[in-house]
């Protein structure tokens, strides 16, 4: 095994201690359900709280980590990181929070899953990573919150799903949009037929392009103790270090082969379009490549999906517009809808809240950790957001129609298309 | 061949290799080469020319390409490159040379190419697989356990049955996954027996905690009402991962026998899983909930009462009315706002008749929760309301009132506007616009209604008119503007007051000239710069054409003294980008107060149509540089110049 602490301590020899400790924690008394039925609010004693361990915490990750400490019922145990400097970052963080030197710190997020102290992991890499590890996960038990995309094809978007039904745990991908009372309500007011027969919904992808991944001049590798270029690849074809591949923000994101603007933005615009449509089990059947600067999609039920980035309402970024055959409503970060009509608001006051915080999401998580409940982002819903990105992404870059087959997961007469589905993983990892 | 977005072939020939941050490309640029030219790379390229046209291959690649493939499999660099073509391609020529390379490569190679043959679910592999799974890799034992779960079918699952009893721990785990997968297999074919039966020689086997349990899920979905004992099993287990797997699946499994084993629960289980299986009991698909939820709603422990009562409001359940109402009406206030929140939320239409039958026999606290919950459920009981509005129980007066804003039809809207206009205090002034409010903004005919309001505005108070005109700027509509124009015309301090503040929050353009002519008016009053503020917001925020867009800066720019004021104005340019535009935010470069905002400004549309038109971009990027800004914004304007080089 390539798995290392990073301190340099064995996995095996870790597994030993780690299981002592564990047996402890698995007594039923330290189920973490606390004083009232959902555990709300309220000090909870450190033996019923979530404990949690980070994978992969940069920038994204720190702030998803601060909405998880603002929650009285989590303690952070450990951080894996391929950096050395960010597994000191997030030690300092979490020791200053608890006053204690407990937060461990791992190179090789192997060692951090085989611990059974942990009961849940926040996965934050880059989306490289994100579906390989969050298998894993759930193969080693624990119920995960992991940012998004966190797929890089189709049929990682599939065995997803599968592996989270399988194995039993409770998985919330990074849409935290779905937990904000004015997303919530547009996606409520379309999918109830509030608007009348819903004719078309519209996302923001941010960029209709294809990207890709490479292979840049090789540069001086750092020790593996500083950055674990080997660990930073993980799946990814192999390719030599270099700089601008570390941190790259669309490193792999898309398999290397696609996944741009749509994928990025997507994950949140589209997500939410499939939740107004009721998709979220399913995904359009048809998709074609831009076309006036619009790229769109068909629903088995007719209900069109538009891509196009102008011609949105001032209502911040992320903006998703739902219209049907009696009224529309738009929505955007900045915490705002508007509707067609005021009756649509039923006298209502949807709460502003802007920003995108992912709070609401990480409790709703939490909730569900403990009450071992559905999320709003769960696995199911990604998995067909995903794919519904997936299959815009290959449309675009094979820049031609594609028609879908939702029972057999593949595109219709299109060999080219199919074997875009999925990608190789570099040894020894698997999905 | 298709046209295709890839960067490969040019990669290629130009000897550059390619960047992945921030390299995009619309679609159709370039095209793929062929399978020719790519196998030509294949036996002459570099390592980083052979890795790009592995990853063209697997698009186009064919039988042709598979042996030079096959030679990189033993490449540490280049391995997984190759397997993205091999596992792609179709031909099973390719799955040859996967077996080949799990006969001969070792390590982590060797469970690439392990990997791969499950991702092909090559069945010609089954017998390499089932020598990989009996070896001493322990890595390789894992990987093999996986593939041949993929595989499945018979032989593949004999192996795997074979090393479940295997004094190798590694092993047993590793038959445990993949016969759990061809479990799965069978059991979404819907052969549940033979499932159950697979699923079943895990759960019974020495293997990892994790492999029991995903099996005792599985024979429990499998089984399906049969699989009831199994589940209520682990709902009474001690250990935690057991219960919390007894909860999951309580909510996958469907059936009535499984629902009454979980509400047969309830009588024994602590506190604290009573709350969980009753909140699982909440997800099923079910429209009647076990009486033996309602008895623990009613006389459990507090975290029970809990759980069920937001259960009750999912689900919904007639019977539990009259007692969500009085907790609704209770001292315990965490109880009491479930409840309020259940009744609230609770669905269906009986759930709203038994409500509105219950208004004669409710009295007190709880009669105002009814009202209350009819009003937020927007329940056709007007008339009810209307005889309690007429009744002599004061606080059931303002419940009805504020429930009749929810819930009343047009031909009674009067009713409420002679409330807001005889309110004799403010409180009860407030709550009368609060409820006439509500009843407006859901008005049909909202030209109608803002008609209803300017002829009661006729000898109104000035404290009444206030008030109509706030409920007009939140309806919004042409009669509502111009009922509000007449009003900010009377040279009424506190209307103008009150139309100002309105008219700011605005949601249409057709505001703008009532907010030029407040803000151009001689009289020098603090409602000009409002007015003027609310002018800008519009040109900056909603839709319009660009000309008259920049109409309304020019009329900005000419109006506006304070700097505030102007750089708001400078921020209009942003939402219509244009060569004109840029130059126009480069021209107040000069203007000291202006300065900074400027070159915000001018960077900003600059990089806008920096692709559309890159000559005025770059005139605007170097003007900004002359001007000597610091920090991001300079890397910025550099970046536009360098782009243009």
């Amino acid at each position: 095994m390539i798995s290392r602490r990073a301190d340099g301590v064995s996995r095996r020899r870790f597994l030993r201690t780690s299981v002592k400790a564990g047996l402890a924690a698995t007594a039923f008394g330290s189920l973490p359900i606390p004083s009232s039925a959902l555990g709300l609010d309220g000090h909870v004693a450190p033996s019923e709280r979530i404990t949690l361990g980070g994978i992969g915490i940069g920038h994204r990750g720190t702030y998803d980590l601060g909405c998880f400490l603002e929650q009285k019922d989590v303690q952070f145990r450990a951080i894996c990181d391929v950096k050395a400097e960010r597994r000191e970052a997030i030690k300092k963080l979490a020791d200053e929070k608890y006053g204690n030197q407990d937060c461990e710190r791992y190179r090789d997020f192997r060692d951090l899953l085989a611990r059974d102290d942990i009961d849940a992991v926040l996965i934050a890499t880059g989306p490289n990573w994100h579906a390989t590890a969050a298998m894993a996960a759930a193969r080693a038990g624990k119920d995960m919150y992991c940012e998004k995309p966190c797929t890089k094809n189709i049929a990682q978007s599939l065995a997803l799903v599968e592996t989270m039904r399988r194995t039993g745990v409770v998985f919330q991908v990074g849409t935290q949009r779905r937990n904000l009372p004015h997303f919530a309500f547009a996606c409520e007011l379309a999918r109830t037929g509030k608007l009348g027969k819903l004719h078309t919904v519209f996302a923001h992808p941010m960029g209709m392009t294809a990207l890709m991944s490479g292979w840049l001049p090789p540069e001086n590798e750092p020790a593996k103790e500083t950055v674990d270029w080997d660990m930073y690849l993980g799946p990814a074809a192999w390719r030599p270090f270099n700089e601008k591949l570390l941190d790259g923000f669309n490193f792999e994101k898309g398999g290397g082969l696609v996944g741009g603007g749509v994928l990025e933005w997507g994950s949140h615009c589209v997500d939410l379009c499939q939740w107004a449509v009721g998709a979220d089990g399913t995904a359009p059947i048809e998709y074609n490549p831009p076309k006036n600067g619009q790229m769109t999609a068909r629903y088995a039920n007719g209900v069109k999906l538009v891509f196009r980035e102008t011609g949105w309402l001032p209502l911040g970024s992320c903006p998703v517009r739902f219209e049907g055959d009696t009224g529309w409503v738009e929505a955007g970060d900045s915490g705002k809808l508007v509707v067609s009509s005021p009756e649509l608001l039923a006298g209502r006051t949807i709460e502003e809240i802007g920003g995108y915080p992912a709070t609401y999401h990480v409790r709703d998580f939490l909730d569900c950790v403990k009450t071992r409940g559905i999320p709003k982002g769960n696995a199911e819903a990604a998995c067909f957001a995903h794919i519904t990105c997936h299959a815009s992404n290959i449309a675009l870059a094979l820049n031609r129609q594609l028609k879908y087959d939702l029972k057999k997961n593949g595109f219709i007469d299109d060999k080219e298309a199919n074997r875009l589905r999925s990608e190789a993983l570099r040894e020894p990892w698997r999905i | 061949m298709a046209r295709f977005s890839l960067l490969f072939r040019q990669a290629a020939a130009v000897g550059m290799l390619l960047a992945v941050c921030g390299v995009a490309r619309a679609a159709g640029e370039l095209k793929l080469q062929t399978e020719p030219e790519l196998l030509k790379t294949l036996r002459e390229g570099s390592a980083a020319e052979k890795a790009l046209a592995c990853k063209q291959l697997a698009i186009v690649g064919n039988a042709e390409c598979i042996p030079e493939l096959a030679k990189l499999l033993s490449d540490e660099q280049l391995s997984s490159w190759s397997r993205i073509a091999l596992e792609a391609i179709p031909d099973t020529a390719c799955d040859t040379v996967l077996i080949d390379g799990a006969k001969t490569l070792r390590g982590k190679l060797l469970v690439g190419v392990i990997n791969s043959l499950g991702v092909r679910r090559s069945s010609a592999a089954v017998d390499v697989l089932t020598v990989k799974l009996k070896g001493d890799d322990a890595d390789a034992i894992a990987a093999a356990g996986v593939a041949l779960g993929k595989i499945g079918g018979d032989k593949a699952t004999s192996a795997l049955r074979e090393s479940l009893a295997s004094s190798n721990r590694d092993a047993r785990n590793a038959a445990a996954e993949g016969y759990i997968l061809c479990a799965e297999r069978l059991n979404a074919s819907g052969k549940k027996n033979d499932a159950a039966s697979l699923y079943n020689r895990v759960r019974t086997a020495d293997v990892s905690k994790q492999h029991l349990l995903e099996a005792t899920r599985g024979e429990i979905v499998a089984k399906g009402n049969d699989g009831a004992a199994l589940l209520v099993e682990q709902l009474k287990s001690h250990d935690r991962k057991r219960f919390n797997l007894g909860l999951k699946v309580s909510r996958e499994l469907a059936g009535q026998k499984v629902t009454d084993a979980l509400a047969a629960e309830l009588k024994d289980a602590p506190a604290e899983r009573a709350a969980l299986i009753i909140t699982a009991l909440g997800d099923r698909a079910t429209d009647k909930l076990p009486a033996a939820v309602v008895d623990a709603a009613q006389h459990g422990e507090k975290p029970i009462k809990l759980a069920a009562i937001e259960v009750f409001g999912r689900v919904g359940q007639g019977a539990m009315v009259p007692a969500l109402l009085e907790i609704a009406a209770g001292d315990d206030t965490e109880l009491a706002a479930a409840a309020k929140t259940a009744l609230d939320k609770m669905p269906g239409t009986q759930a709203d008749s038994d409500l509105v039958h219950r208004l004669s026999s409710t009295h007190g606290k709880s009669l105002d929760v009814l009202i209350h919950v009819i009003g937020q459920r927007r329940i056709d009981a007007v008339k009810d309301l209307i005889e309690i509005y007429h009744g002599s129980d004061e606080s059931a007066r303002n419940a009805a009132l504020l429930a009749l804003g929810s819930t009343i039809e047009p031909q009674d809207l009067p009713l409420l506007i002679k409330e807001v206009k005889a309110s004799q205090n403010t409180q009860d002034g407030d709550r009368a616009e609060k409820a006439l409010q509500t009843a407006c903004v859901r008005m049909p005919d909202r030209e109608a209604t803002a008609g209803q309001l300017a002829e009661a505005m006729g000898g109104a108070s000035t404290e009444s008119k206030a008030r109509f005109l706030r409920i007009l700027g939140a309806m919004g509509g042409p009669k509502a503007l111009a009922t509000i124009a007449v009003a900010v015309r009377e040279n009424d301090p506190e209307l103008r007051d009150v139309g100002t503040q309105v008219l700011g929050q605005w949601m249409t353009a057709d505001a703008a000239p009532l907010l030029l002519e407040i803000a151009k008016s001689p009289a020098q009053d603090k409602f000009q710069g409002r007015a003027l503020r609310g002018y800008l917001r519009i040109a900056r925020q909603q839709k319009m054409p660009d000309a008259e867009r920049l109409g309304m800066f020019r009329e900005g720019m000419e109006i506006s003294k304070r700097a505030e004021d102007r750089q708001l104005t400078l921020d209009i340019l942003k939402r219509c980008p244009s060569a004109e535009t840029v130059q126009l935010a480069s021209s107040y470069m000069e203007d000291k107060q202006l300065r900074q905002h400027a070159v915000e400004t001018a960077i900003f549309i600059a990089e806008k149509i920096k692709d559309k038109d890159p000559t005025a971009a770059k005139l605007a990027a170097e003007k900004v540089l002359k001007a000597e800004p610091t920090g991001k914004l300079a890397d910025r304007a550099r970046a536009l110049t360098r782009a243009q080089q």
